[in-house]
């Protein structure tokens, strides 16, 4: 893979930020088709896809060292993003051990874990950390476990506790989300915590991927891609900050369309945690602005359609509206076919 | 981490803890560590017979977390399919068992102010690990043994460590046992039951009279619902036709002539096994089923239920 | 903002006791209890507590609720119920159910409240009397403003024009507020007053 660099990437203020070739080319296209309505989309979280983002279990890409900077931002001005209830250290690190194991396995030029016992030596290389810590006791780290190893991960998390046939927002570390408040919304229940999004909850789509969550087997992890737009490559559009990032929306004119508007993909992961029960949520968040996604011909012209025949609540919920028929102007559509799935049908831009 | 859906356990040991009771000690065959265990989880074992394998749950009893090995507390109970009595009279220490990774259906509610556990006889087994992750914690708890005379002592030891929580009843005086326990539970308590079906039944329904929540009630039966009257089932996709006998599930029949169908708790209960019935008539004893869905007959859960006609077409 | 029927906001029906309890406990915050809230008859509600808003109010033993008979506690404040149900629900056990009747923001209290204390949602039931004047916690500042009428008004932290939605946290008992024209400054939709 390419070694993750952060140079001169800012997610804020004067913006730096670019995917390199390879970086456009393993960009996980959430589109299979020419349209786009809700659906329980889940498969199987298998290392392998028709995007590398999705050949590991917890993606690092050419972003991370650069994500985890402004993770740290974000965190010291708003330490409420993340947050974890009481009831939960379990989960904690069922996290801890999960992600450490598994970015060890996939990344060992990156990350090394050592075990004696209950002592644990885990390296990260990337971001020059080396601790040795005791598994189970959260004062041998220098903050709780959820914490510590989430800010050496791309993209949120949230911790669900299971329990009464439903799930609950018991625990998360958001500061790349779309649009949702983890202090507001921390305690609710699956379906007033997705209460906001338009049509799905009429379509069932809500009832049915709660029954499949609540049955999910440990070691059997799903994924799902979610997608929004950004003004800019800003990773931290909460409502919190939403006076800050919402005037974005009106700046945009046909002249910085392709390099301001970007398509926000989220790589959803679901996996049982083993020893609370509960289920880690990964939303894994990766942006690429118009003018390096029409490199891709296919995805220029599935993008176009997808936008020119989106549901007008959809419109209005992913904060589309002031400059969609810009987008759409801007991606060409020459009329050609597009393939079924979401690969590029390139191997070189 | 994304771990195969069978691995092998070596019996590491077997301990005889009375005349009908064996504890089994699994470790990984490959002398690795096992994924980690939560309270209230069980394991099904792919057990080998002479004609034939059964695949039963079994609640993991040990220290929840622990990742050398797993005990499992096994009856030998003479009137069942006979997958207990392969286990103590066929499994000894050395032997390779398969079986799936722990599966949990019967967890603590960990915002729970207090935790009464309440078992009887061989269902002590998941609350045994309910103990265990209990113990030394912040929310209190206490648990009940319900048991006959002779057993008493054989409780008595395996509950030894959790004196001052545990308390182990002999046999009589059990619904006036269960009310005083279940009256004057703080606000926010939560029981769970695991035993013989009559007293899951005393225990549900009293908390239920003296004012429980249904959320705040938890139960596990290791009934053996799945016998009963044989039927045939033709499965359209594969195309075969197989006999389910009395003493083996539907499900058991399936694999028995080499389709693999989707199954997860065997129990009835998580619903991974549902296949669309297109002709015949249900007889569902499951769990997951809504009485509508039940009383459309166009699913069944392959793992308990069986056949109110002589046969069924499913779609595998 | 399209948020109507949204799956967070609290849905309030008339208040019945719930047979499967074994103690009731109904709590308003007027000095009586709205008779149309309930389904059942008052005198259903073995206990019931009130807010008379005098310092005037003689004390009364809320804690030892006397068994069978009917009985009625008034308060002198709002503070002082609280109060005395904290104490009260330290005290409870399993088979309580508690019923609350009175504004948005007496039953969102009383909610959070309630869970603090152990109850679940199904041990405690609320009905909507008076005021649905609305608790908004700002999203942006995180200052809560009571009795919120209107559809957009201005924060009382920071003075940004808050779109009061329908998401409703029950952790903070309050609706959320997002500023409404934070993408055009000054580009506010009609006012109206929809939570009077």
């Amino acid at each position: 893979m390419n070694k993750p660099y952060s140079a001169d990437t800012a997610f804020r203020g004067k913006f730096a930020y670019k995917n390199s070739d390879a970086g456009i080319l393993r960009f996980p296209f959430p589109f299979a088709e020419d349209g786009y309505m809700y659906s329980v989309n889940i498969e199987p979280h298998v290392r392998g896809g028709p995007s590398e983002a999705f050949h590991h279990v917890f993606d690092v890409d050419e972003h991370y060292v650069a994500e985890c900077e402004e993770r740290a931002i974000v965190l010291a001005e708003d330490p409420a993003r993340c947050q974890v209830l009481p009831h939960m250290m379990q989960a904690q690190w069922d996290t801890l051990e999960l992600m450490m194991e598994s970015l060890a396995e996939d990344y060992p030029e990156h990350f090394s874990l050592e075990k004696e016992g209950d002592r644990w030596t885990w390296t990260n290389r990337l971001l020059d950390i080396r601790d040795s810590f005791t598994f189970g006791d959260a004062l041998s780290l220098p903050y709780e476990p959820f914490e510590y190893i989430t800010r050496q991960g791309q993209g949120d998390f949230t911790l669900q506790d299971q329990r009464n046939d439903n799930l609950f927002l018991d625990g998360g570390m958001v500061t790349t989300q779309a649009d949702w408040s983890l202090n507001f919304d921390l305690g609710m229940s699956f379906h007033e915590w997705h209460g906001p999004v338009p049509k799905a909850h009429e379509m069932g789509v809500f009832d049915r991927a709660l029954k499949f969550l609540l049955r999910l087997p440990y070691g059997r992890p799903v994924r799902r891609l979610n997608w929004t737009m950004t003004i800019n490559p800003r990773l931290d559009t909460s409502p919190e900050n939403y006076s800050v990032w919402g005037p974005d929306r009106a700046t945009v004119t046909p002249e910085n369309v392709g390099e301001k508007v970007h398509l926000r993909v989220e790589v959803q992961t679901l996996f049982r945690l083993p020893r609370s029960n509960a289920i880690l949520f990964g939303i894994r968040c990766y942006l690429i602005s118009l003018a390096e996604l029409s490199r891709v011909p296919k995805w220029r012209r599935r993008l176009h359609r997808v936008l020119q025949g989106l549901d007008p609540a959809l419109q209005d919920y992913k904060g589309l509206v002031r400059y969609r028929p810009m987008a759409i102007d801007y991606l060409v559509d020459d009329g050609a076919p597009t393939s079924p799935g979401i690969q590029s049908d390139l191997t070189s831009l | 981490m994304i771990v195969p859906s069978q691995i092998p356990y070596r019996v590491r040991e077997v301990e005889k803890l009375s005349p009908t009771l064996k504890r089994f000690y699994l470790e990984a065959a490959d002398g690795g560590a096992l994924p980690p265990s939560s309270a209230g989880a069980h394991v099904v074992l792919t057990i080998p017979g002479v004609h034939r394998t059964w695949k039963n749950a079994y609640s993991i009893s040990s220290t929840p977390g622990e990742r050398e090995s797993y005990s499992i507390i096994v009856r030998r109970v003479l009137n069942s399919r006979g997958g207990s009595v392969q286990m103590h009279e066929g499994v000894t220490a050395g032997d390779v068992i398969n079986g799936a990774v722990p599966h949990n259906l019967f967890a603590l509610s960990r915002a729970g102010r207090k935790h009464v556990l309440i078992a009887g006889g061989i269902g002590i087994t998941p609350l045994l690990s309910h103990a265990a992750a209990l113990h030394g914690g912040e929310a209190p708890f206490e648990l009940h043994q319900f048991s006959s005379k002779a057993e008493i002592p054989v409780f008595e030891r395996l509950l030894g460590v959790y004196a001052g929580h545990a308390q182990v009843h002999g046999p009589g005086g059990e619904a006036e046992a269960v009310e005083a326990i279940l009256t004057h539970q703080p606000l926010g308590a939560h029981v769970y039951v695991c035993g013989p079906p009559l007293l899951i039944e005393l225990v549900v329904r009293t908390a239920e009279q003296l004012g429980w929540p249904t959320a705040a009630i938890h139960h596990e039966s290791f009934g053996d619902h799945s016998a009963g009257a044989p039927f045939t089932a033709m499965l359209a996709k594969s195309k075969i036709e197989i006999a389910v006998g009395p003493d083996q599930s539907l499900l058991e029949a399936i694999e028995a002539v080499g389709v693999q169908a989707p199954y997860l708790c065997r129990g009835g209960a998580c619903g991974q096994c549902m296949t669309r019935v297109i002709a015949g008539e249900p007889d569902h004893r499951d769990d997951v089923l809504t009485p509508e869905e039940r009383a459309a007959g166009e699913l069944i859960m392959t793992c308990v239920s069986r056949a109110k006609t002589p046969r069924l077409v499913l779609d595998l | 903002m399209a948020d109507q029927g949204i799956r967070s906001r609290p849905v309030y029906g008339p208040v019945r006791l719930d047979a499967t309890g074994r103690r009731h406990l109904l709590v308003t915050d007027k000095p009586e209890v709205p008779a149309d809230a309930l389904r059942d008859e008052l005198g259903a509600f073995p206990e019931v507590w009130t807010v008379a808003r005098t310092a005037r109010q003689p004390s009364s033993p809320f804690l030892a609720p006397a068994e069978g008979a009917a009985s009625t506690h008034a308060f002198r404040s709002l503070a002082q119920l609280f109060d005395a149900l904290r104490a009260r629900l330290s005290r409870e056990t399993m088979g309580f159910r508690l019923y609350a009747v009175g504004s948005e923001t007496f039953l969102a209290d009383v909610g959070a409240l309630g869970a603090s204390a152990g109850l679940g949602r199904a041990e405690i039931v609320l009905g909507h009397a008076g005021s649905l004047g609305r608790r908004v916690y700002c999203v942006h500042c995180r200052t809560m403003t009571d009795g919120v009428k209107d559809n957009v008004f201005a924060c009382s932290g920071c003075g940004a024009s808050l779109f009061v939605r329908d998401h409703f946290s029950a952790r903070l008992a309050a609706f959320m507020g997002v500023q409404v024209d934070a993408e055009v400054p000054g580009e506010l939709p009609p006012i109206e007053t929809l939570y009077e």
